[in-house]
């Protein structure tokens, strides 16, 4: 099921900002090094991280925001279980100026 | 406004960074280790023996606040960006850190000196890292 997401903090600038809105599509396969997921906060897994994925192996992940120096991700709380990947964010709805696609980097 | 409700998203996702205020300023350690240096001038000046054991116990207190506000810098403020870029800050933390458990054993004015010394060094790496703009608020431009 396709779900909507709002974007909060700035550690995936330029490609996501702060109050954009994604759809986001339940993740059933391994994610794919330099694509956007969601993923829980293995610190505190009520909550939802938004991070690119540097490295896949081994049943876990590692996340990396865009912006290094304010990204709080794997190098701080080491690699992320594939389970707990759970969705893969494939589209921005708004803002409409920036309506679009979001690419995947390698 | 129907609209907006029907697409509002149900979920918030974190693209964040720890920090619970993200901001940072070495000039928090400088403070407290000026306090420490004019503390020992003032001790320095005295000959009331009331007045010194004060000054002792508040060098103290401010060297363990300068040391506090380092730890800060370090363990918070800097990643392995900022050390990758700028190699010097590791010892320079690790050294100013030190520098103050060094003040507070110590009645010489000289250390104190050094810990300011370091604490500017530490500053300038913040300056150079865009800490200024990154981490600070602009002050409010005085109205005309």
């Amino acid at each position: 099921m396709l779900r909507r997401v709002a974007v909060a903090g700035s550690s995936m600038e330029p490609a996501l900002r702060d109050g954009d809105w994604l759809l986001a599509l339940p993740l059933r396969r391994s994610p794919r090094v330099g694509e956007v997921v969601l993923a829980r906060d293995p610190r505190a897994p009520e909550r939802l991280l938004l991070k690119r994925v540097a490295a896949v192996g081994d049943g876990r992940c590692t996340l990396l925001g865009d912006r290094p120096e304010a990204s709080t991700d794997s190098r701080q709380f080491g690699p992320v279980a594939l389970g707990d990947v759970v969705a893969w964010a494939v589209f921005r709805y708004a803002p409409l100026g920036r309506l679009g696609k979001l690419r995947d980097r390698d | 406004m129907l609209l907006t409700r029907l697409l509002k998203p149900s979920l918030v996702a974190y693209a964040h960074c720890d920090l619970p205020c993200g901001v940072y300023d070495p000039d928090q350690a400088r403070v407290e280790a000026e306090s420490v240096y004019k503390t020992l001038e003032k001790y320095h000046a005295s000959t009331d023996e009331h007045f010194k054991a004060r000054a002792i116990q508040v060098k103290e207190e401010r060297a363990e606040l300068a040391k506090h506000h380092i730890d800060v810098l370090w363990s918070d403020y800097f990643k392995p960006e900022h050390v990758q870029k700028y190699p010097e800050i590791t010892d320079l933390c690790w050294k100013a850190a030190k520098q103050c458990s060094k003040v507070k054993q110590s009645l010489d004015i000289n250390e104190a000196k050094t810990l300011l010394d370091l604490i500017d060094k530490i500053g300038d790496v913040w300056t150079k890292a865009g800490g200024p703009t990154a981490t600070r608020m602009a002050k409010q431009m005085a109205r005309a």
